[in-house]
């Protein structure tokens, strides 16, 4: 089936499967080729006509976007008929666009923008008044839509009737009337991928609307922990903090996307109330606390331990390493929200690794399931020092309240969290901080039984110090 | 046909639609000549416009509800036709050509005239809800330039005299 | 000629026209009307295509391309579904050959498209007729009717073994959909827009199915070619422009209309001849030859054309939907240049961004006398601009607004500098 051609791209052997979209093939071996409509996730619309190509033997030049890959095909962008074509096509572009760069969220990644400073034609002719649209809307699901500077590319409407069947976008009118609009608002839970394959800046997110430059952040790639489907993603950071999540293709798992609350994952990492030291309870108030003392506190209780389901494999190894059989551990599983499949990419199971922390329970010969956690919590007497370790992504919250309401026997209790200070933390004697999914690496399972990544971006206080680290103290 | 403001807000006509037994039937008859029920969502329009004149959001409610195609395709699709209208419009559509051979011959002087004759604007019915009037590309009847459409007739040539004297006569 | 008897010696298209009340079936198999399709269910498919093709039948919507040659690209399975759908959306400005044909004689089109959807295997049929033309329509809408009701159209025509079902389509006002890609657009519930080729309708068209899209003109000429043969046909007209062509005449003659005169005749004969001459004995001085998209002729040019694909061509326009549009010594190009301008601004579909933009951007830059901006250099500006917005979408109606405008500059140039110099007060349009 994947068959490969030999093809030249402005002169360079280029090596593409069979029948594959030219304008990909030519991206994927690094040329170089405006385009905006053009998205890999999404049908041919051939728009933009950004893409042009000449092709020896093929009288009109044609968009690369709407070609396949055949064996010995000549193809050039970079003639001056294309180079001229292209520059033009972006003059038409750039005609009733308002140029507002300055204050557009979208600047330093803009498809426009890159062109423009490439291809631009500085002396604008266009002195003629430009067609107004509207600028400022809210059309839902924290999307702001600018329609003056839209290009109508169609990315955003052929992924609501492509991707989400949701049809909530459309274009209005003829010619350059012609307008995005949303009917009613948006609905479904995947809008931010609308933000993401906006070619410019009509469509950008509340959420990072205003909050940073884009120059001013690093990527992290990792996996997002949402749920158990996995998606690779990246997370954009500097040292203030994480700003906002992206998805990054991956063919075998999320494609091009990831659903709205994979976006929030990572909140709790850079919240102003996020743990950043052991802390203990002061009359309900969590004031800092040295370690040394809590390490006393503990000492001669009976340790039980209640793990979360998205730890790293090796954080669930390296702690049963360091237990041993010298404390009682069972497993917290998230429970179910909505349904078990969207279709798309959600799914109702919030465990992200339930598979790792299974398999390393059983490899420790613990039992990790419901009726053990029962178990467990109805064994708890006074002299029990209970360890919680707190889910990092909390959807439902009484859930696991009620968990917390059976460890009130226990004479010591302690949380160890990778997140913020929770008013139902106040059942708790000490609280102490572990890494966030941002700050660590190693390997969840997904759905599937694929290993996905973690990997380190950001550090924060005490946080290095990981459940194994809070393990040991068994030993103590 | 959008009113061409900015802002795409369907505009009600303050009561439900749907259609009369008689368009109901009309509209299954519709179905019989498409292999698809999308296909006859210009013909079902048409139908709508028959009975309501234009097409409020209470339409396009009813007819996304019957055929299932999405409320947004179903505006796409009203905004692209002239002849699809998203605004109340009168009794009588009056429709100007203002292409090359009417405009040769005083097309565009009759519309501006009609217009100020009656005291309205594009599409915006005459106080008295009787005439809405609306320049048009050419309607494929050069020959008798300048010329109009009166409802579904064409009529031409005209002046500016005899087009008043025509839509004053108009119910 | 005989009030009831068909005339096809001086006719192809036209040759009923002249009898009351052939719009009746019974008035048109009269006068020798379905004979045709008769003998063709009797014929081989490929013979029909054979001869249509070798008959030199272009392509009567604009493009001109030969009308056997397209069938040859069309599916050859006939079990397979497919579609045969007439361009009836007649909408380039200047035109109206098709409402002039189908009004008057509407089984001519439906015999035409019976014989080619034999010759083709298709078993549906739409008639795609522009919104405006309501009553054509209706008219339409009978003749079918009585088609239907003789048993020429429907499941197992004249025990044939062969099911052909036609109907009307309405559009709802939009030059575009009078591409064939934008009306399949539009029939199938959508907005008229031109979709990417390829693939090509004869190979993924209507619902992705094989649909053949042809000219009412191109479809009406069938049965005549048939009747009389492609050595016949070919007698009409030139080496490569064969057969009678109808032309839509408009503007300063005296006597506008529809004629239907072999394809070569010059345009001095149906200007003097057919048209009666210019009106008020004016002299001529420009002519759009083939609809608003054709680039204009000046005097000159106009009196030494002959009205056939290649003259037309060679002369720097195009033959088009033979819609011919004459303007005498007092019309000013710039009026012309404006209204041009205007429709296809007013038309664009809005898809590409060299046409989106472009035809805005062409009437703006026009039209920059009415806020006091213009500059004579702005007739280059245009030029240029329009020059950009050839070759570069996914259909035509981009060219179709640069080419007008680039051939009124050509010939008009100092004239358009004047007139975009002149001021004016009111910014109306």
């Amino acid at each position: 089936m994947t068959e490969k051609v030999k093809l030249k791209w402005n002169g360079k052997d280029i090596e593409a499967v069979k029948g594959s979209n030219l304008l990909q093939a030519a991206l994927d071996n690094g040329q170089e080729v405006a385009h905006y409509c053009y998205h890999a996730g999404l049908s041919i619309a051939g728009v933009c006509r950004m893409c042009m190509v000449e092709q020896d033997g093929v009288p009109r030049p044609f968009p690369a976007c709407n070609a396949t890959c055949g064996e010995g095909m000549v193809v050039r962008n970079d003639t001056p008929k294309i180079k001229a074509a292209v520059e033009n096509t972006l003059q038409f572009h750039l005609l009733n666009h308002p140029l507002d760069c300055p204050v557009c969220d979208q600047a330093g990644e803009c498809g426009l923008q890159d062109y423009y400073m490439k291809h631009g034609q500085y002396d604008s002719q266009m002195i003629d008044k430009k067609v107004h649209k509207e600028k400022v809307q809210d059309i839902g699901k924290n999307v702001m839509l600018d329609a003056e500077r839209c290009i109508l590319c169609s990315r955003c409407t052929r992924f609501t009737e492509e991707v989400t069947k949701t049809f909530e976008l459309g274009i209005l009118n003829r010619g350059d009337h012609a307008e995005i609009t949303v009917n009613e608002e948006l609905k479904n839970d995947y809008a931010q991928n609308l933000v993401d394959i906006c070619p410019v800046g009509a469509l950008t997110s509340k959420d990072f609307r205003f909050k940073q430059r884009v120059w001013f952040l690093e990527e992290v790639y990792t996996t997002c922990i949402g749920c158990e489907t996995g998606c690779s993603v990246k997370v954009s950071q500097n040292k203030n903090g994480a700003y906002r999540v992206k998805p990054v293709f991956d063919e075998t798992v999320n494609g091009h996307w990831m659903c709205d609350d994979g976006r929030q994952i990572y909140k709790h990492v850079s919240s102003p109330t996020r743990l950043q030291v052991a802390s203990e309870n002061m009359n309900g108030l969590f004031v800092p606390a040295d370690e040394l003392n809590i390490k006393e506190a503990v000492k001669g209780k009976k340790a039980k331990f209640i793990l979360s389901t998205s730890l790293t494999n090796q954080e669930y190894e390296r702690f049963f390493h360091e237990v041993g059989s010298k404390a009682e551990v069972a497993l917290y599983t998230l429970p179910k929200l909505g349904a078990d499949f969207d279709g798309i990419l959600k799914r109702g199971d919030k465990n992200a690794n339930l598979r790792g922390a299974e398999h390393a329970f059983k490899k420790a010969g613990k039992d990790s399931t419901p009726a053990a956690l029962d178990k467990l919590l109805n064994s708890i007497g006074s002299s029990d020092v209970v360890y919680v370790v707190v889910p990092e992504i909390l959807y439902n919250e009484d859930h696991f309240n009620t968990l917390l309401t059976k460890i009130e026997k226990a004479s010591m209790r302690i949380a160890l969290t990778p997140g913020e200070t929770l008013s139902s933390m106040k059942v708790f004697n000490y609280l102490l901080p572990v890494p966030s999914f941002l700050e660590k690496e190693g390997d969840i399972v997904n759905f599937s039984g694929d290993i996905r990544k973690l990997n380190a971006g950001l550090s924060y206080g005490e946080t290095t110090k990981d459940i194994s680290y809070y393990g040991n103290w068994v030993n103590v | 046909m959008s009113s061409h403001s900015n802002t795409h807000v369907s505009h009600s006509q303050g009561a439900p639609f749907k259609f009369t037994a008689e368009n109901l039937a009309k509209y299954e008859e519709l179905l019989t000549r498409y292999d698809d029920v999308e296909s006859a969502l210009l013909p079902v329009l048409h139908l709508v416009q028959e009975q309501n004149r234009w097409l409020p959001i209470e339409a396009i409610e009813y007819v996304s509800e019957l055929m299932k195609i999405p409320e947004i395709s179903i505006k796409e699709v009203i905004s692209f036709y002239d002849m699809f209208y998203d605004i109340p419009v009168a009794r009588n559509m009056v429709h100007v050509c203002t292409n090359i051979t009417c405009s040769m011959f005083g097309g565009r002087e009759i519309y501006q005239g009609l217009l100020k004759h009656f005291d309205t604007d594009y599409l915006t019915p005459t106080r008295d809800g009787r005439i809405s009037l609306q320049k048009m590309e050419c309607l494929g009847a050069c020959e008798m330039a300048p010329c109009m459409r009166i409802n579904n007739d064409y009529v031409g040539p005209v002046d500016l005299v005899s087009a008043i004297h025509k839509l004053e006569e108009l119910p | 000629m005989e009030k009831d008897t068909a005339n096809y010696k001086d006719f192809s298209l036209l040759s009923y026209h002249h009898i009351p009340g052939v719009h009746n079936i019974e008035v048109f198999e009269r006068a020798g009307g379905y004979e045709m399709m008769k003998k063709c269910f009797g014929m081989e498919p490929d013979f029909i295509k054979e001869e249509v093709k070798a008959s030199g039948l272009r392509g009567r919507g604009g493009a001109g391309f030969p009308t056997g040659v397209k069938w040859g690209f069309f599916s050859k399975d006939r079990s397979a579904q497919k579609y045969l759908l007439c361009n009836a959306d007649e909408s380039e400005p200047g035109t109206f050959k098709d409402r002039y044909l189908v009004e008057k004689n509407p089984h001519i089109l439906i015999e035409g498209m019976i014989i080619s959807a034999w010759a083709l295997g298709t078993q549906k049929g739409y008639i795609y007729i522009r919104g405006e033309f309501y009553q054509q329509a209706m008219i339409l809408e009978k003749a079918l009717k009585e088609a239907y009701a003789k048993g020429y159209l429907g499941k197992n025509i004249l025990g044939k073994g062969f099911d052909f079902d036609l109907y009307v389509h309405r559009g709802a006002g939009a030059y575009i959909c009078g591409e064939e890609t934008g009306m399949i657009s539009s029939l199938e519930g959508k907005k008229g827009q031109p979709k990417l080729k390829p693939p090509f309708p004869a190979i993924k068209g209507y619902r992705g199915l094989p649909t053949m899209v042809n000219n009412v003109e191109s479809l009406a000429a069938v049965p005549w070619i048939m009747r009389f043969g492609a050595a016949e046909y070919k007698k009409w007209g030139t080496e490569k422009s064969a057969g009678t062509k109808l032309f839509s005449i408009s503007g300063d003659v005296n006597k506008p209309g529809v004629i239907e005169v072999p394809l070569g005749t010059s345009l001095k004969e149906i200007i003097e001849v057919h048209c009666g001459g210019m009106r008020n004995g004016n002299k001529l001085k420009a002519v759009v030859p083939g609809g608003s998209s054709a680039p204009v002729f000046n005097h000159d040019e106009s009196y030494v054309v002959k009205m056939d694909y290649e003259d037309v061509a060679a002369k720097g326009s195009m033959l088009g939907s033979g819609a011919i549009i004459i303007l005498d010594e007092t019309r000013n190009i710039g009026d012309l240049m404006k209204w041009t301008l205007e429709f296809y601004h007013h038309e664009s579909c809005g898809q590409c961004t060299p046409c989106r933009e472009g035809t805005g951007w062409l009437e703006s830059v026009f039209k920059r006398r009415d806020s006091g901006k213009a500059s004579k250099s702005d007739i280059d500006l245009l030029d240029k601009t329009a020059a950009s917005m050839r070759g570069q979408t996914i259909c035509a109606l981009a060219d179709a607004a640069a080419m007008p405008a680039q051939g009124m500059i050509k010939s008009f140039r100092s004239e358009l500098e004047a007139y975009i110099m002149t001021p004016t007060h009111t910014g109306k349009r």
